[in-house]
């Protein structure tokens, strides 16, 4: 029988190659032989992820595959998933998502959600074409750590403006990250957007910095208290 | 050399290989501008079904600048719409927006194999008010200016009818199934473009802007997408142009390969590159960026740019999108001035070699 370093390896190639039916196949494995999902997760599936966010940067993988590459994922962690504690999960936060009113171009705001989600974020994702006003009423009932806006174009772009400054007027300490390809960090700074970045990997890096710090806020501010 | 021809003869006579006095500044893909908008008072929203608007808004941009066509429709949604999607046109949106699909013709991939395109789509949607505009530019500046329309290509027109992501995962797990819903879509562009022509469009542009390499990869390209490509270029009658945005520099030769007379690539094209790989037969249009160039370039940048698209191998200085609204006026003069104005001594056709 395959030691679960060698599962491990086997799951994180089937994610790399898209083999949906392997990854379940070898997730339910491990689940029936009560070997450590946790690790399933995070040697198997994340690490074959990874391989596929840098095949995807070397243009050796292109949007269909990434996409296919994630189904394979999610298929095998909805059947790991319960057979982890919860806490570790490694819940990095909740994200509120969406490309807004006007703008259909969604292809890339995709690829952020699927980053994010892999990495722990809990990402509720509001969709294409989103009336601006919906972004600040999720924000408000969900109280996310963080809001992503993303635009392809520059006439829709202009609509993040009146997000960031609706939702920093009614909640002062979420996190607003933006993007899409006519979006610059100089735009992000002056628009008064917390983080900026120009693709799914960096932007992935920019929300664990930000959503980091503001944990360390809440608990030096409950540290005072 | 001498201006000898006017703006229909240019882009008429470069289109179809014959003898013309310099590159013509034009495009295929739509070229409204708010000076045009103001310039008739209306509104956006209020041109998309509206033949008669949508007729002198797009010969707004001959009239101001004199931009050598005018093309209508102004959105990617007409196909699409006469197939079954709803759309959103933000009638009620203070900004101006483009219209959108609201709801798809085939909103659950288990439909699609069903999906049948209707006997009397033409009739349907805003197709007949397209070909009203055609036929009113025809009558009112056919001996001007060039006319011009576009269709999606098969591929971005399914991904406008189904669910863009599933379309792509079916792509890669159920390729027969995409392949029967592109045939579907193949034969119905050749239709629409067939009925413009008819309806008095000297030229055909098709937009396959979904199949980019920074979508899909070249091999998808090379096996789904061209075989349609190929399809829609041996149906319709020259002049043809196919379209793609995004970065093209892997897969000019397969778009060349198709059969159009030209291909328009936008700037993150290499074009000198490209001008290597394309047989000399086939046309470049294109790469000035319709955005960062000519809503926030200078008139000096843009006289720059245009020189430079030439010097690289540009056979029509030719926007590489929609012209985007507020492009001012100042830089789309500065455009039509600098393509007149060098177009001829650096057109690469004129260098015996
Ligand atoms: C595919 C496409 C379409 C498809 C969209 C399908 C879909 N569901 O998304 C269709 C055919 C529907 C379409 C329609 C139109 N399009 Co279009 N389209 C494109 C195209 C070719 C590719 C965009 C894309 O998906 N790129 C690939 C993805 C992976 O990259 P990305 O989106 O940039 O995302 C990355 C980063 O930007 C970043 N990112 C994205 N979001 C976020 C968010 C956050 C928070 C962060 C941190 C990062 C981040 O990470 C992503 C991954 O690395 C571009 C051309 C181009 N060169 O980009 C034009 C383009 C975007 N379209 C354009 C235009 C003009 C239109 C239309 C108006 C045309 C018309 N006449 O109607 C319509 C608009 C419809 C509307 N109102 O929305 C213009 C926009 C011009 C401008 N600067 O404003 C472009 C740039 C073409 C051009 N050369 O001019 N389009």
């Amino acid at each position: 029988m395959p030691s679960m370093d060698e599962y491990c390896v086997q799951l994180k190639q089937a994610v790399v190659d898209y083999n949906r039916d392997q990854a379940v196949a070898i997730a339910q494995t491990i689940v029936d032989q009560g070997l450590d999902a946790q690790k399933a997760v995070f040697d198997g599936l994340i690490a074959g992820m990874q391989v596929v966010g840098k095949y995807y940067e070397d243009q050796y993988y292109f949007v269909p595959e990434m996409l296919m590459c994630a189904q394979a994922l999610y298929s095998a962690l909805d059947i790991l998933k319960p057979h982890m504690p919860q806490t570790d999960l490694g819940l990095k936060g909740q994200v509120v998502m969406g490309v807004v009113q006007g703008d259909v171009h969604d292809i890339g705001k995709n690829i952020v959600k699927l980053m994010f989600e892999v990495a722990g974020f809990e990402v509720k994702d509001l969709g294409r074409d989103v009336p601006l006003d919906d972004f600040v009423r999720e924000q408000l009932s969900s109280d996310a750590d963080m809001v992503c806006l993303s635009a392809m174009m520059t006439t829709t772009m202009t609509g993040m403006r009146e997000v960031i400054r609706k939702i920093k007027e009614k909640n002062p300490k979420c996190r607003i990250m933006i993007g899409g390809a006519p979006v610059t960090e100089e735009l992000a700074s002056k628009w008064g957007a917390d983080g900026y970045a120009p693709d799914a990997n960096n932007a992935l890096r920019e929300a664990i910095a930000m959503v980091s710090s503001l944990h360390e806020m809440y608990q030096q501010a409950q540290a005072r208290d | 050399m001498e201006e000898t021809m006017n703006a229909r003869q240019r882009v008429l006579g470069l289109l179809t290989r014959r003898p013309v006095d310099g590159p013509a500044c034009f495009s295929g893909m739509g070229n409204v501008t708010t000076a045009g908008l103001e310039r008739l008072e209306c509104s956006f929203p209020s041109v998309h079904a509206d033949a008669v608007k949508m007729a002198d808004l797009a010969a707004t941009s001959f009239e101001l600048f004199g931009y050598e066509s005018a093309v209508v429709p102004f959105d990617l949604c007409v196909e699409a719409e006469a197939l079954g999607c709803a759309i959103n046109t933000y009638q009620d949106v203070p900004q101006l927006l483009y219209p959108t699909i609201r709801a798809k013709a085939i909103p659950r991939t288990e439909d699609m194999a069903d999906f049948q395109v209707a006997a009397d789509f033409l009739e349907r949607g805003r197709l007949p008010v397209v070909r009203e505009a055609l036929r009113r530019l025809r009558q009112g500046y056919g001996d001007r200016l060039a006319v011009g329309s576009y269709m999606l290509g098969p591929f971005t027109l399914a991904g406008q009818l189904v669910e863009l992501d599933q379309l792509f995962l079916l792509s890669l797990s159920d390729r027969r199934l995409v392949e029967e819903l592109l045939h579907k879509l193949t034969a119905a562009v050749i239709a629409v473009g067939l009925s413009y022509r008819e309806a008095g469009a000297d030229f055909l542009t098709v937009r396959e802007m979904g199949a980019a390499t920074d979508i899909l990869s070249p091999r998808a390209f090379q096996s789904l997408i061209q075989p349609c490509l190929r399809e829609v270029a041996a149906s319709l009658p020259p002049p043809r142009v196919l379209h793609i945005c995004g970065s093209t520099d892997k897969i000019v030769a397969l778009m060349a390969e198709c059969g159009f007379d030209a291909i328009s690539v936008e700037p993150k094209n290499n074009v000198r590159a490209s001008r290597e790989l394309v047989p000399p037969e086939t046309l470049i249009f294109g790469n000035l960026d319709a955005f960062k160039l000519l809503v926030h370039g200078t008139p000096a940048q843009v006289t720059q740019a245009v020189e430079e698209a030439l010097e690289a191998g540009v056979d029509a200085v030719w926007p590489s999108c929609d012209i985007w609204p507020e492009a001012k006026v100042e830089n789309l003069d500065a455009m039509v001035a600098a393509t007149r104005q060098r177009g001829a001594e650096l057109w690469w056709r004129n260098h015996g070699s």
